[in-house]
């Protein structure tokens, strides 16, 4: 690379703008040669050349833009230019190769973006051509770290610019979860329009990020973490009034948001106390059950109907004595040994709630027919009436879950900065050292196990009226597995990251469902790359973060004190 | 690394060269219907059903009978001035996860009605959503007679929801139907019952055992085995200790075959019976011997023409799936939508989210020969076809051994 | 009683099956600390591998011989086993090396999952089971009351001489010294001139290959072979070498058949009958885990100053 660029350096500048140009040249030629066998490939991609260059939609749109701001980076006074630049290139390309790809393949062969039958196509060859020269040359161009601004903005305009950004945020959500349409056999190119939309934006992001603006919030944020955290609430509870608003969107938010509270319980567990559990999913069960059971469904076991509050709490608290009888052994057991009682804890409840154990999970037939939930006369899976506003069914369920999540947030934020939670990192870095210091390692370990239960069953129950439907199924070895690569994916011990893994865990196979015979292939293959190439997660915990820049120069990294201890004592020595 | 990347380039332009210029492109491109008029747009046939995971081989037959299915009927023209579609969700077989798929179908205006599911499970949470939206749901697979007749099939049936149909037969026909034969025509007394755990297992087993011992047969043990098991060295020798002159497996295929081939390697030389889980060649390469029994709803195959051309059209159509044990249900669910479609918005009709409760009551006056045999439902959803055909192993194949309708 | 015994012999042919594929578990976690979650699919990728010998590759006369199309057959399913392993090695696991110990161990989830859905997908008609020949004697070995197949001996005979064969090997031979020297002390058995890297493909190549040689038993043995095989075999192969103790050979072989016991034991005489028979293997283990925290044959803890 270093040879190429030396070659390239004189030409930096240049290629750059002829990349930028070329982005732009793609994005007003045609792309597909002839109308596919599923039908027209979308935004006017086919056989249109320069035909309305003011009404360019979809991703032609997207590498317009790119193309632009491409030419825009290399004139203006943008901090950390050639990173940007190297970001929108990658944008671009990455947005030029996946929609190439695609009509490739669903055309049957490379005619369909070249030449074929008379009608040409250079669209997809053209924007890859000038995604490239734009990295070539901002590589050339020198890569420099991205900018830190040292900016102190006054309280008021603080909050000014946070309540933007949140809000450009909130229409980001909205907008990614609405690129490409639904998918459906009347749009059946909603998964490669979406992926392309990814590519744009994660290129965007990245050049936002380069220029530093992205540090800057996040810091701001930290600083005014109070009102970050209300005014992020605000713009959850808002998403409904977006585009992303529909029905479906809706329930599949509430169920990301099921699923991100009990990521964070497993966090407190995994994340703080670094305990490995691999059977979590089970007290999310338990929770579950016991709500139905409640819930005076027709094959509950108990003839009473609690209120949805009283039922929760039970669940709760049920989930979270499982919890300490399951937490207990690691009293005893350490590490990998403890995994391994977890998944044998996990399966000991998947087998016993199929055979109907007490009576109390209805076997095989699950427990159907639970009630949705209705506070102050309003049916949970109707839809809803807010003023002259009519919102869609599932609504509410995504506003409880918004606020359960909230919740789940805020007793975790408590418990990290709290006594209890420093004794909990205290015992994940070094426990023998932590016990020396005072700490009741044990106590804390059962705590640790204890609150991470209970919230899963209390997000567990709000999954039993969510669905319908208590079914042994929905609580197998898999779902433990997806959990925990959410919380390993967004990033250990982290707040936000629990749910931002949670949340790409369950909308993107959504997004893709076209390729749903894959799903399973392409999330163990993320899960191994993740961890090949940014194992701190997306969004690493401060402390973590320390710990891991730490590792280049202490050598052994500190999760594996207790594994060989011979090695590491000489390493800190 | 210089000579990797220079290999590299030359296999990429090999590779480009020999794919350069070709295309799969088809004449008239979005008027794939061939000559008909599809100037209305697109409607869509919903399926439901595990496309990933372990289950997905039957799943995926699933899908693509129904996608036969729309293809004919699109070659047909069988609804005027619309092409239709198939529009599949994977449900991964997971309650949740198809109450997600169910949503998305429920929220395409689009949709005209859904074949689904596998597992009834999942049935269970697709059906209100559906209900909510009036959108007709027919079942190519789930046996659980709750889901017709509500939480007390037995006793007070009750329709449990408006929208819900079924082409397959019940557990509570199929397993009965199973036991008179194992009693009365085999002259079976003692029975040693092995499942498998899950909802249609557990459901056949338990409508056999009870009508085993009205007949005067004894249950002589019944077993469970873990879903992923495949070594039943241990339960055999527990069963084969009771000396049963019979077992029943209420279970799928895949275990199946191999039990029975580790019934006869363990010197336990009795038949072993199911129900139409097992009722697949499959069964038969997997460890099936002769002797071994099973039912399944309808008259045999070779009686009926048009199952024989189902089976001719998949094949014809080079699908990477086997149809498997649902594949002809699906098939006949996907006619009955269909057919009922077209009633429904007769000659120039044009469709809209109104039309919904009359396609659903068409799908109730639906009645035709299709793959399984005769297709109709009954008021609560069932199917009317209460045939119902023992077939047994023999010299290597499934063979039909007693047709019949189970009377109760 | 016959049936006491005859459950017994049913658990002895389950534990040589298992502790053909704890062996691989323990020998990694010994060298490197890492539960390898993927070394299931390496069994169950080895028994689809001499399946795909089988069909592909032996011409017919081979194949209605099964002195020649056996070890053909181990061949095929060992190298394709291996060959699988020493990927994931290089790829996945060797960048780890100094990673957080969650790591690796999420990796391997991931490439457990990844194999499963690879086979799945792209080996002809794997979306469900199918069948395997029998490629050993047909029939049954009857001891009194008790009747084995034939093939269920030769699991038993195997397991045990090939773990015998394994112990000596890392005892005697140089790359064996070597192996229990990294085991120990990485670093000093680094200063003392032992390439890690060389014993920690060695070890995930012996690992493999036994899985590979499992799987064709196991094929073999059940005369069918599906993608799940690994998952639930390999859960069980991991609880025998944690129940005897991770790191040691003898404590994976012994736990192993231990498990075979309890599967079979208790699912005849424990209430609830086969439907918890897998739960009073992780009952088991719970308790030998609370009494005896490094397991039977483990060597306990080092605790630091």
């Amino acid at each position: 690379m270093n040879k190429v660029s030396n070659i390239v350096r004189p030409f930096a500048r240049p290629l750059v703008l002829v990349g930028g140009v070329l982005l732009i040249v793609a994005a007003l030629l045609p792309w597909a040669t002839f109308v596919l066998n599923e039908g027209p490939y979308p935004d006017k991609a086919t056989l249109q050349f320069f035909d309305a260059p003011f009404a360019v939609t979809g991703f032609r749109f997207h590498l317009l833009l790119l193309g632009l701001l491409v030419l825009i980076a290399s004139f203006a006074p943008v901090p950390s230019r050639a990173r940007v630049l190297r970001a929108l290139g990658w944008g671009g390309l990455l947005v030029s190769v996946i929609s190439g790809l695609f009509i490739t393949i669903e055309g049957g062969g490379l005619g369909a973006i070249t030449a074929a039958d008379g009608a040409t196509a250079f669209g997809a060859l053209v924007g890859l051509v000038g995604g490239a020269a734009v990295i070539l040359g901002a590589i050339a161009l020198g890569v420099e770290p991205p900018a830190h601004w040292t900016l102190k903005l006054p309280t008021a305009a603080a909050y000014a610019v946070l309540v933007v950004v949140f809000v450009l945020v909130l229409l980001g959500v909205s907008l990614v979860l609405t690129a490409g349409g639904q998918g459906g056999a009347a749009n059946p190119y909603a998964g490669p329009l979406f992926l392309a939309f990814l590519g744009f934006a994660a290129g965007a992001m990245a050049a936002l990020s380069a220029t530093g603006a992205i540090r800057f919030v996040s810091e701001l944020s930290e600083k005014h973490r109070i009102f970050s955290v209300v005014v992020l609430l605000l713009c959850a509870l808002l998403l409904p009034f977006t585009d992303a608003g529909s029905e479906y969107w809706m329930t599949v938010a509430a169920n990301i948001g099921i699923y991100a509270a009990t990521a964070i319980g497993l966090n407190i567990v995994v994340g703080l106390a670094g305990l490995l559990d691999l059977g979590y999913v089970a007290f999310m069960g338990i929770g579950a059950l016991v709500a139905a059971n409640f819930s005076g469904a027709a094959a509950a076991a108990f003839g009473v109907h609690l209120p949805f509050p009283v039922a929760a709490v039970i669940a709760a608290v049920v989930a979270g004595i499982f919890g300490a009888i399951v937490g207990s052994p690691t009293l005893r057991v350490r590490g990998d040994y403890l995994a391994i009682v977890t998944l044998a804890f996990g399966e000991i409840f998947t087998r016993s709630a199929q055979n109907n154990i007490g009576g109390l999970t209805n076997g095989a037939n699950a427990i159907p027919g639970i009630p949705a939930l209705s506070l102050f006369g309003a049916d949970f899976n109707k839809s809803f009436t807010l003023g002259s506003i009519k919102l869609p069914a599932g609504v509410l369920y995504y506003v409880l879950i918004v606020l359960l999540v909230a919740l789940v947030m805020t007793v975790f934020a408590n418990l990290k900065f709290s006594r209890i939670g420093r004794a909990w990192i205290a015992i994940r870095e070094d426990e023998d050292a932590a016990r020396a210091m005072g700490i009741r390692t044990g106590q804390a370990k059962i705590l640790a196990f204890l609150v991470g239960a209970m919230l899963a069953g209390l997000a567990g129950a709000v999954f039993a009226h969510k669905n319908g439907t208590v079914s042994y199924e929905s609580f197998k070895f898999l779902e433990s597995v997806t959990l925990l690569a959410a919380v390993i994916l967004g990033g250990m011990g982290s707040i936000p990251g629990a749910v931002l893994g949670a949340s790409l865990l369950f909308v993107l196979p959504e997004k893709l469902r076209e390729f749903s015979e894959y799903r399973l292939l392409i999330f163990g293959l993320a899960l191994v790359l993740i961890m090949r190439f940014r194992p701190q997660g997306l969004v690493p915990d401060r402390h973590r973060r320390a710990e891991l820049a730490d590792e280049d120069v202490g050598g052994a990294p500190v999760d594996e004190v207790h594994e060989v201890p011979g090695a590491v004592k000489e390493a800190k020595a | 690394m210089r000579k990797h990347s220079v290999k590299s380039a030359a296999i990429v332009v090999g590779v480009l060269l020999v794919a350069a210029c070709s295309t799969n492109k088809t004449e008239g491109g979005s008027t794939a219907g061939g000559s008909c008029d599809t100037s209305k747009g697109t409607l869509t046939v919903g399926v439901i059903a595990p496309q990933s995971g372990g289950l997905s081989a039957l799943g995926l037959g699933i899908k693509n009978s129904a996608q036969l299915a729309v293809d004919e009927a699109n070659e047909k023209c069988t609804v005027k001035g619309y092409k239709l579609a198939v529009d599949t969700q994977d449900d991964e077989a997971n309650p949740a996860k198809g109450a997600q798929a169910a949503t998305k179908l429920a929220s395409d205006t689009s949709v005209v009605g859904v074949i689904g599911t596998l597992n009834s499970s999942v049935a269970q949470t697709v059906q209100p959503i559906l209900f909510e939206k009036k959108i007709v749901q027919v079942s190519p697979a789930n046996t659980n007679p709750s889901l017709t007749r509500g939480e007390n099939f037995a006793t007070a049936p009750a329709r449990a929801f408006a929208n819900y149909f079924r082409v397959c037969t019940t557990d509570d026909l199929q397993g009965p139907f199973a036991a008179d034969y194992l009693v009365n025509d085999a002259g079976k007394k003692k029975i040693a019952i092995i499942t498998d755990g899950k909802t249609y297992g557990e459901g056949l087993a338990t409508e056999f055992a009870a009508r085993v011992k009205a007949k005067g047969g004894e249950i002589v043990a019944q077993e469970k085995v873990g879903e992923k098991d495949t070594d039943f060295a241990g339960v055999i020798s527990t069963i084969k200790a009771a000396n049963p002159e019979a077992l029943y497996y209420g279970g799928e295929y895949p275990q199946g075959g191999p039990l029975s081939k580790q019934l006869k390697d363990a010197q336990l030389n009795i038949p072993l019976m199911g129900g139409d889980g097992i009722f697949d060649g499959k069964f038969i390469e997997l460890g099936g011997k002769d002797g071994d029994l099973a039912t399944s709803v309808g008259a045999p195959t070779e009686s009926l023409p048009s199952a024989k051309t189902f089976v001719d059209a998949y094949s014809a159509k080079k699908y990477s799936d086997a149809y498997g044990a649902y594949g002809a249900f699906s098939y006949d669910a996907a006619n009955a939508i269909i057919a009922s479609l077209a009633t429904t918005l007769g000659d120039g009709g044009e469709w809209s989210e109104d039309k919904r409760d009359a396609l659903i009551e068409a799908v109730g006056k639906y009645s035709a020969s299709g793959a399984t045999g005769d297709v109709a439902f009954d008021e609560f959803g069932d199917s009317t076809n209460k045939v119902l055909t023992v077939y047994q192993v023999t010299a290597g194949a499934w063979k039909d051994a007693k047709t019949g309708e189970f009377a109760g | 009683m016959s049936i006491l015994l005859q459950q017994l012999a049913n658990g002895v042919v389950q534990g040589g099956l298992i502790a053909l594929i704890a062996l691989g578990y323990t020998m990694v976690y010994g060298i490197i600390q890492l539960i390898n979650f993927a070394h299931g699919e390496i069994f169950m990728v080895g028994a689809y591998g001499s399946l795909a010998t089988y069909t592909w590759l032996l011409p017919q006369g081979i194949k209605d011989s099964w002195v020649l199309s056996l070890p053909l057959m181990l061949l095929g399913g060992v190298v394709v086993a291996v060959v699988i392993a020493l990927i994931m090695e290089r790829f996945a696991y060797r960048p780890l090396r100094n990673a957080p110990r969650l790591a690796p161990l999420i990796t391997a989830l991931g490439i457990s999952v990844a194999l499963q859905e690879a086979v799945r997908t792209f080996y002809p008609d794997a979306t469900s089971a199918l069948r395997f020949p029998r490629v050993f004697a047909e029939g049954n070995l009857a001891l009194g009351p008790i009747s084995v197949p034939w093939s269920g001996v030769l699991i038993i005979v195997v397991s045990i001489v090939l773990s015998v064969l394994l112990q000596v090997y890392i005892n005697r031979s140089r790359m064996g010294r070597a192996m229990r020297a990294t085991a120990q002390d990485p670093d000093t058995a680094k200063l003392m001139g032992v390439n890690p890297d060389r014993v920690i493909v060695l070890t995930f190549v012996l690992g493999a290959a036994l899985a590979g040689v499992a799987g064709l038993l196991y094929g073999s043995y059940i005369t069918n072979v599906n993608i799940d095989m690994g998952f639930q075999t390999g859960i069980f192969a991991f609880t025998a070498a944690v129940l005897g103790g991770v790191g040691s050979i003898r404590g994976a072989v012994i736990g192993a058949f231990i498990i075979g016991l309890v599967k079979t034991i208790g699912g005849q005489y424990m209430p609830g009958g086969t439907q918890y028979d897998y739960v009073w293997i992780f009952v088991v283990l719970i308790l030998v885990l609370v009494f005896r925290p490094q397991g039977l044959f483990g060597e306990p803890e080092r605790v630091r100053a």
